[in-house]
């Protein structure tokens, strides 16, 4: 690199400042590039893993092995309480039903049957859908009224073998799959992302209205 | 304004206080306070700052003793709809926050506590003094947490809270109209906590628009009248009393002025 | 190639206009936002499972059945059951803050010992074995003295089995001094007692269902008299129906407000109004005939002391008022009843009022009368092996109180006679005191001596389920579970029309190292081994409660109360006094100018329970004002005072002087004072803690010469600018 030109940064007094003598304007487009490059670098690949922490749940879960042997699909252990409202994760108390005893010879269900069952202990799961304490989510308005399908909001998880790590944004607390895996926002699926937005999306289309503030508010 | 107008007719919930049932023990405002997780500071004597949504006043014919009478009258949120339920409600009007809003389906003026960034103008708006500002972050020591509900957010400092028609139990109720199949609700099933909790059964709470709810009649009670009606707020709060000078309290008479129980031209707006 | 200042400009420029083109910030401002809306120290309520359990309450002596909202083991809400007799869904604030009790800053949350002086409230943890062993030395210890006729015990009511567990305890070691605390129930008893010559345990119940006129002299019918739920429901249908409600008091309570019926008599004077209106019934031939026995004298007595224009002249009402009111009263087609009993009549009151007014109902025709006041026998519906002989062994001996023997035959236990006698004494006459769901530190007049009396006694075991200012002055505390973790069966009387039993059931698991106070009365028992223990031959309390109550404990279970059908006493010859008892019911200094007359608000628990916080804050500010107690008095008293609404004051009885706070209100008569009851506790509650003054501490108690009760309705005091 020269230096020949590092006058111009310390003037005498009273000396003009020579333009012509700064550096050439392909340095500067070039490290205006540079500088732009490694931000479009930083903003799309690395912030994202810098935004979020990562975190194992207590063990894995095989959904797939467990809705082949339940009869009325995801609703077999998510249920619907008998008041109308939605329970989400199961019990430990409803799982035990079947795993009192260690069943086959997966790690994880030992893991289970062993710390949690035999100590009656809640599994701490991380639940990925988990919205904030302002919002009143409705399972039975849309899965019960609106018929609507799980997987139009959690997509295949119904089908997964194994968990996935779950991702905490470090700011908001929250999962990532609410603000949805793509950074920018943008959904292929309807399953994406499950802020607001995605919300007020889906409504206006099918009701024709986001709806007022308190009809998923509390 | 114009979405606004275009609503599809929703319910109008509403409430009918009979006055001379009331006695002013308080039961309804310690009901919304259990209900509703409104916390508790360690001196609630500054009235100004205490934050309960329904608020038992004592009101007075101002004579001497023995002729003086006292009429005790809880105020909960009126949730006014405007002229014509167009959902212009002072508080409403002036949010530029979008923290509280109208909903055309059941009447009920909302209060959304994260999007509230506590202005306050709501407050200046409201001319019930039905808003409250969190000048302080709430607190509920030790055990005392485990009275939480979950079915209402606790509020954070800085935000305005309100009377809610205790709206998470019409979420509730709805929920288990729609595993039933329904979309209707019975007048039962959606109850506020300080008509539920009220000894004397002096609150009547339901759908104002629907003949069969019992408030639907109430209303029309020839000693019904609503707070401030002259500045057509349209409240969805209406009180009975067999008192002449209550039901002059319930609004800025002149003195020769007679006593007009009904709202000049909001009635025959909407 | 040359690097400047610019190129690094440029890098700059570069960098911010290529991360305008990332998400960074929009997600970071969105995620920001966020972050501002849920700050992490504020609580987030956990979600679970919604149940609801039916029980009832115990907070005040009412009766309502309530039921327990709960998600997942935590009570978050307290509602009136909407299938209980009494309250029929409705609910107090009291019993909505009910949770606040269960998950309180006062409660005890594992047995204690005293570690500080006496009314500090300091202590030590100790162990159950520790603590009841501690209690099993101090038992022994007197049995072995030949003193266990000194051990006593005060509980709030005198019904149900855990009273009478604690009675049965005492009467095993040969002690009858088994006390409550009294309330107008006891004088009520006493007046039947005294005026129909009963014997014997009698409740009066009052049929207000069927009432035509109400007459209350100063009784808070509405504020919480008897059964608060159950006179609320009652005075919307007298209303509903046009039944007219007097009330004779000085103030406008929420009775009086409610009623628009006020009418306002001087201070002291309601017996003698009552009297007056006894007066004007005999005169105006109005009164009913029936078997009475001095007739002539009670009317030659009325005709001297108590003629219309005397009682007009010292109420201060119109002679043609007092003889209007008399024949509306006595109108056999009013179905009238007059009541008193003053506020929430958690007071005895004087038996002069008592019986002037239980007078009045009797030439009206309204005593076991449909719509007026009944006696009915006391249930008897607990009975225990044993129970004759015990009470036989113990029948000889002299109580502490001296209740039922000599001067004081009409009473069943005069608490309040403890702390005077002590004091005179310069000894406790106690040697070990037992309390339980009682707060008599509190609620009994003169606190001052009172508290000169409990520091007196040597050895004090509570078994309370918050600190209190009795607990103040225990040495052990064997915490009891609160009401909502425990099963006790409790009896109401309140005046209800029907015998009525509730059941309060363990809607959660103890929140803390408690133990229901009647495993720990039979624990007790059975370590005292010998008769003691053969006296209480039950497993633990759940088996004593399923033997006691037999067919009735599995109805109780499901259903949580059991109604009884109240067939009345049959009076027999009606005894008329010949003579008024002369008591004056304000005490205190005559010089002082005004009449304080304590005051039952509607929002402020005065008895053994203090309110919790969310009772608390809907308690208006003209009663509590920061750490201050609001005093109301009228335009007029303010102005001769010099007195300003608002303004500080200084409230001076014969007992004490207090600063207190003036509001000046035109519902009350000049000349009066009204200071509110259930302030000035050490609750060991952060909320509650020093605020205020307690009532007793001003009042100057008075000794009824007939009953033996603590008259005292008013003092004298003097209130001045501060």
């Amino acid at each position: 690199m020269s230096t020949s030109n590092h006058e111009a940064d310390s003037l005498a007094p009273g000396e003009a400042p020579d333009r012509k003598q700064g550096a050439p304007g392909g340095v500067i487009v070039l490290f205006f590039i540079v500088g732009f490059a490694l931000s479009m670098a930083f903003g799309w690949l690395v912030f994202p893993k810098l935004l979020y922490s990562e975190k194992n749940q207590p063990f894995d879960f095989n959904h797939k092995i467990h809705m082949d042997l339940v009869d009325s699909g995801c609703e077999s252990c998510h249920v619907f309480r008998e008041d109308g409202t939605y329970a989400g994760v199961p019990t430990l108390a409803q799982c035990a039903d079947c795993h009192q005893d260690v069943q086959g010879e997966s790690k994880d269900e030992e893991v289970f049957v062993n710390e949690y069952v035999a100590n009656e202990k809640e599994v701490p799961w991380l639940i990925y859908s988990r919205q904030p304490d302002c919002v009143f989510f409705s399972h039975a308005a849309h899965v019960k009224m609106a018929e609507m399908e799980c997987k139009e909001c959690h997509g295949d998880i119904g089908e997964s073998e194994s968990l996935k790590v779950y991702r905490e944004n470090r700011i908001t607390g929250y999962s990532q799959d609410i603000w949805g895996e793509n950074i920018a926002g943008i959904r292929k699926n309807t399953w994406d992302g499950m802020k607001m937005t995605d919300c007020g999306k889906c409504h206006e289309e099918r009701m024709g209205s986001k709806g007022p503030c308190f009809q998923c508010h509390k | 304004m114009k979405k606004e107008t275009e609503h599809k007719p929703g319910k109008k919930y509403g409430m009918v206080i009979d006055l001379d049932k009331c006695t002013g023990c308080g039961s309804c405002m310690a009901a919304c306070m259990a209900e509703n997780n409104v916390p508790c500071k360690d001196d609630e004597s500054n009235k100004l700052s205490s934050i309960t949504w329904i608020r038992v006043y004592r009101l007075t014919n101002r004579k001497p003793f023995p002729e003086t009478e006292i009429c005790y009258l809880p105020r909960p949120c009126m949730h006014c709809g405007g002229v014509g339920d167009q959902g212009h409600s002072p508080c409403v009007s002036v949010c530029p926050a979008t923290a509280t809003d109208y909903d055309h389906g059941t009447g009920i003026v909302s209060q959304i506590y994260t999007r509230c960034f506590g202005c306050r103008y709501c407050m200046a708006a409201c001319p019930y003094h039905a808003r409250y500002f969190n000048w302080w972050d709430p607190v509920w020591p030790g055990d005392l947490k485990k009275t939480l509900s979950p079915n209402v957010s606790p509020r954070m400092r800085g935000v305005v809270e309100k009377c809610s028609f205790c709206f998470h139990r019409y979420q509730l109720a709805m929920e288990k109209a729609y595993v039933e199949g329904r979309r209707d609700l019975e007048e039962g099933e959606y109850q506020t906590a300080c008509t539920q909790a009220c000894p004397s059964g002096a609150i009547t709470f339901g759908d104002l628009d629907n003949p069969d709810h019992a408030v639907a009649k109430m209303k029309e009670h020839p000693n019904a009248f609503r707070l401030l009606e002259r500045l057509q707020t349209n409240p969805k709060v209406y009180y009975i009393s067999s008192r002449e000078w209550v039901r002059r309290a319930g609004d800025n008479y002149l003195k020769n002025e007679p006593t007009n129980s009904k709202p000049r031209a909001a009635a025959h707006h909407g | 190639m040359k690097i400047d200042r610019r190129s690094f400009l440029a890098l700059g420029l570069g960098a911010a206009a290529g991360t305008a083109f990332t998400p960074l910030p929009w997600k970071l401002t969105d995620d920001a936002s966020i972050w501002t809306q849920n700050w992490r120290w504020l609580p987030l309520p956990e979600d679970g499972d919604v149940t609801y359990e039916t029980t009832a309450c115990t907070l005040c002596p009412g009766g309502c059945g309530i039921r327990v909202r709960k998600v997942k083991d935590r009570i978050v809400k307290i509602e009136g059951l909407p299938e209980h007799p009494v309250n029929q869904g409705g609910i107090c604030a009291l019993g909505i803050s009910g949770t606040q009790i269960l998950y309180g800053g006062s409660r005890v949350t594992s047995p204690m010992r005293r570690s500080g002086d006496r009314g500090k409230n300091e202590w030590t943890r100790i162990t159950w074995d520790e603590a009841l062993a501690e209690v099993k030395a101090q038992i022994n210890a007197l049995v072995d003295a030949d003193k266990a006729d000194t051990i006593a015990c005060i509980t709030g009511s005198d019904r149900g089995t855990v009273p009478l567990l604690f009675k049965r305890l005492l009467a095993v070691l040969g002690s009858p001094n088994f006390m409550t605390t009294a309330t107008m129930e006891d004088s009520y008893r006493a007046v039947f007692r005294k005026m129909h010559g009963l014997k014997g345990p009698v409740d009066v119940r009052f049929d207000f269902e069927n009432t035509g006129f109400v007459l209350s002299f100063g009784s808070g019918l509405i504020e919480g008299w008897g059964s608060p739920l159950r006179m609320i429901r009652a005075a919307n249908v007298w209303k509903a129906n046009k039944t007219p409600m007097i009330q004779v008091e000085q103030r406008l309570s929420n009775t009086a407000a409610f009623s628009g019926g006020l009418l306002a008599v001087n201070p002291g004077t309601e017996a003698d109004l009552a009297l007056g209106l006894c007066h004007a019934i005999i005169s105006g031939n109005l009164h009913q005939a029936g078997s009475v026995s001095g007739f002539a004298e009670f009317a030659n007595l009325l005709k001297q002391k108590y003629s219309v224009d005397t009682v007009a002249t010292k109420t201060g009402l119109k002679a043609t008022a007092i003889v209007d009111l008399a024949r509306k009263f006595a109108n056999p087609a009013s179905r009238s009843v007059a009541v008193c009993g003053r506020g929430k009549g958690t007071t005895a009151g004087s038996m002069r009022e008592f019986m002037a007014v239980h007078a009045l109902n009797i030439l009206a025709g309204r005593v076991n009368a449909p719509g007026g006041v009944f006696a009915v026998p006391a249930p008897d519906d607990i009975a225990w092996a044993g129970d004759t002989v015990m009470t036989s062994a113990i029948s000889g001996k002299t109580r502490i109180d001296e209740a039922g023997t000599g001067a004081y035959t009409l009473a069943d236990s005069l608490l309040n006679r403890i702390p005077s006698g002590i004091v005179e004494k310069g000894e406790s006459s106690i040697g070990l005191l037992f309390v339980s769901e009682a707060n008599p530190v509190y609620t009994l007049s003169g606190t001052k001596n009172v508290r000169k009396a409990f520091k007196k006694i040597p050895y004090i075991v509570s078994f309370a389920t918050c600190l209190d200012d009795t607990t103040a002055y225990a040495d052990l505390i064997l915490p009891n579970h609160s009401y909502l973790e425990r099963y006790q069966d409790v009896p109401v009387r309140a005046g209800l029309s029907k015998p009525l039993v509730n059941l309060t059931k363990p809607v959660s698991a103890p929140v803390y190292d408690t133990q229901n106070v009647g495993d720990t009365v039979i624990s007790i028992a059975k370590s005292l081994e010998g008769s003691v223990a053969e006296a209480f031959p039950w497993e633990n309390y759940e088996d004593c409660l399923a033997k006691t109550l037999g067919g009735r404990w599995e109805t109780l279970k499901e259903k949580g109360f059991v109604e009884g059908e109240a067939n009345p006493v049959a009076l027999g010859n009606v005894i008329l006094p010949s003579e008024m008892p002369d008591i004056p019911a304000i005490s205190g200094d005559g010089n002082l100018p005004l009449i304080l007359l304590p005051k039952d608000s509607m929002r402020l628990w005065g008895d053994a329970v203090a309110d919790p916080p969310f009772a608390l804050k809907i308690v208006p500010d003209t009663e509590l004002k920061g750490t201050e107690t609001v005093v109301e008095v009228s335009p007029k008293t303010a102005v001769a005072q010099g007195l300003e609404d608002g303004k500080e004051a200084v409230l001076t009885t014969t007992l004490k002087s207090v600063t207190v706070k003036v509001a000046v209100s035109d519902g009350i008569m000049d000349g009066v004072v009204a200071i509110p009851r259930g302030l000035g506790r050490s609750s060991a509650e952060k909320y509650l803690d020093d605020k205020g003054v307690n009532v007793c501490e001003l009042m100057e108690p008075q000794e009824d010469k007939v009953s033996g009760f603590d008259a005292v309705i008013g003092t004298r005091a003097s209130l001045k600018r501060a």
